[in-house]
């Protein structure tokens, strides 16, 4: 049962192999992303002392683990999904004995395994080479909750993701929605910055939006600033928008596939 | 020279009919070049008055290296569209098209694809620019002359990019994020380069020249820029640019047509 989509993400990963040159170029664009932020906040943050309720070490470990959230939560190969629908190459797909949701996720697992095993290897050369002050979270709880939240939030990209490339079923270009998409998830998933930097009424509204919880949510707990209530509260708005995306997940492929006429082929 | 107007101008009104073909697609893209503007501006402030100075520097000042950035890249990226489309121009053959076409292919790739959507956002960030000046003490004449062409100059570097991003395209079908990589470097040059630490500053700004192309231009408005920064920024770009049109001069040499 399982062995066709273990060949899925083999042929995945052979993908990236035979690519290698463009995926090194791909690395270091999220590594040179990094920097820009991390200069920044060292410019700013003093050496004692905080600032937004962040300490110079909490603050630099946060914007460094970005590199590593990027690698397993925010990569994916789903923009393939729109071009299958729209090329008409879904067919293949939907004819075989295969589940296109699984098909999918192991077509992810592979890019999510190779970017965050880069992103060890980066995270380790940035610390070589910049000797920054990082929090190291000692407390297993949070270490155990970071993994759980970083689980949640892979599994909420994937579903976010599949919608946004649904959207091909309706219209021919759907680069123009995901850009849009890019643009929102780098500030509002907490990309750039701690989303409670910002006024606490804008913060709170945040709090309620998915976006927040594929990075934000989860570097918040590995630097140890989630505590009782706020986590319990956390997970269950992230868990909400996970149960409730895939209802509209499915929702959507099964309108979609309704008024598909593979029109590419 | 009249002959290349008239040619840029019908490829532009070419490019510019584009837009009425997928309307939605193009006001969405604009909205997210406009939302991604205001969000790091919205950061930028927000860091910098918590903090009064960014690296020596105030938030106007700060705000101004970041409008400066914006003017020099949008106006890039108007200007030299062409150059994100055309290495599937070489993996698809019809660059041999252009090739023997009776214009200047240099100046057809770099040229041909002149976005005039992205003027609604080039007028605003002169507009700002100017707002912001009147906020900073000590702004002279020769500062903004200086600051006029050193934006010049910064142009100059990017023009030369570009035609070593071309000239890659032909020597080698492999690279397809090499557009972006200049355009991620050049993305250093939002906040002052003295943000960086060394050995990165002198990196990004004598290797690859981001800080003489985004930081130069702000530092001699206000003043802080030596003479002999000038000049070298100048040699560095007049060098940048002749290297460029010989490497473009070469891979044309080195060009097959494999793929026709």
């Amino acid at each position: 049962m399982m062995r066709k989509y273990i060949a899925v993400s083999q042929n995945s990963f052979y993908d990236y192999l035979a690519y290698r040159l463009n995926f090194l170029l791909w690395r270091m664009r999220v590594i040179l992303f990094m920097l820009i932020n991390y200069f920044l906040w060292l410019a700013v943050m003093p050496n004692e002392g905080s600032i937004f309720g962040y300490s110079q070490k909490e603050i630099l470990t946060y914007i460094m683990l970005t590199i590593l959230i990027n690698g397993i939560v925010l990569s994916t190969q789903t923009a393939r999904v729109a071009e299958e629908i729209n090329s008409g190459s879904l067919n293949g797909f939907l004819i075989r004995p295969i589940n296109y949701f699984l098909y999918n996720v192991f077509r992810d697992l592979p890019d999510k395994c190779i970017n965050t095993f880069f992103s060890f290897i980066e995270l380790g050369i940035l610390i070589f080479l910049l000797h920054p002050p990082l929090y190291i979270a000692r407390d297993l709880g949070s270490i155990a909750l970071f993994i759980l939240a970083v689980i949640c939030a892979s599994i909420l990209y994937f579903e976010i993701n599949m919608i946004l490339s649904f959207l091909g079923f309706w219209v021919n270009d759907v680069w123009a929605p995901r850009f849009l998409f890019f643009i929102l998830v780098s500030f509002l998933a907490g990309n750039y910055f701690p989303l409670d930097i910002f006024p606490e009424s804008i913060y709170k509204f945040l709090e309620f939006l998915p976006f927040s919880y594929l990075v934000y949510f989860p570097l918040k707990l590995f630097i140890g600033h989630g505590a009782g209530i706020s986590v319990v509260k956390g997970f269950l708005i992230l868990l909400f928008w996970v149960v409730a995306l895939f209802g509209v997940m499915e929702y959507i492929w099964r309108k979609g596939l309704r008024i598909y006429t593979a029109v590419g082929q | 020279m009249e002959k290349y107007i008239r040619v840029w101008f019908a490829l532009s009104v070419n490019s510019f009919q584009v837009f009425f073909l997928s309307r939605v697609g193009a006001i969405l893209f604009l909205s997210g070049k406009i939302i991604r503007f205001i969000f790091y501006l919205g950061f930028l402030y927000l860091l910098v008055s918590k903090t009064r100075v960014l690296s020596g520097y105030s938030l106007w000042e700060v705000v101004l290296f970041y409008l400066t950035f914006n003017l020099i890249d949008s106006t890039t990226q108007m200007l030299f569209r062409e150059v994100y489309r055309f290495r599937q121009m070489v993996v698809s053959g019809s660059f041999d098209l252009l090739l023997v076409k009776p214009v200047n292919v240099l100046f057809r790739v770099l040229f041909g694809g002149t976005d005039f959507l992205d003027l609604v956002t080039l007028i605003p960030f002169v507009v700002f620019i100017i707002i912001t000046v009147s906020h900073i003490p000590y702004i002279n004449l020769p500062g903004v002359i200086l600051y006029i062409l050193l934006i010049a100059n910064a142009l100059l570097i990017a023009v030369s990019f570009h035609i070593f991003v071309l000239s890659l395209a032909v020597l080698t079908s492999e690279i397809d994020h090499a557009i972006m990589i200049y355009r991620d470097f050049t993305s250093m040059g939002k906040i002052p380069i003295d943000v960086y630490g060394e050995p990165f500053r002198s990196f990004v700004t004598f290797i690859i020249p981001v800080g003489i192309m985004m930081s130069f231009p702000v530092k001699a408005l206000v003043g802080l820029l030596q003479v002999e920064s000038v000049i070298i920024a100048l040699v560095v770009s007049t060098t940048l640019f002749l290297s460029s049109l010989l490497l473009w001069r070469y891979s044309l040499n080195t060009y097959t047509s494999a793929s026709s």
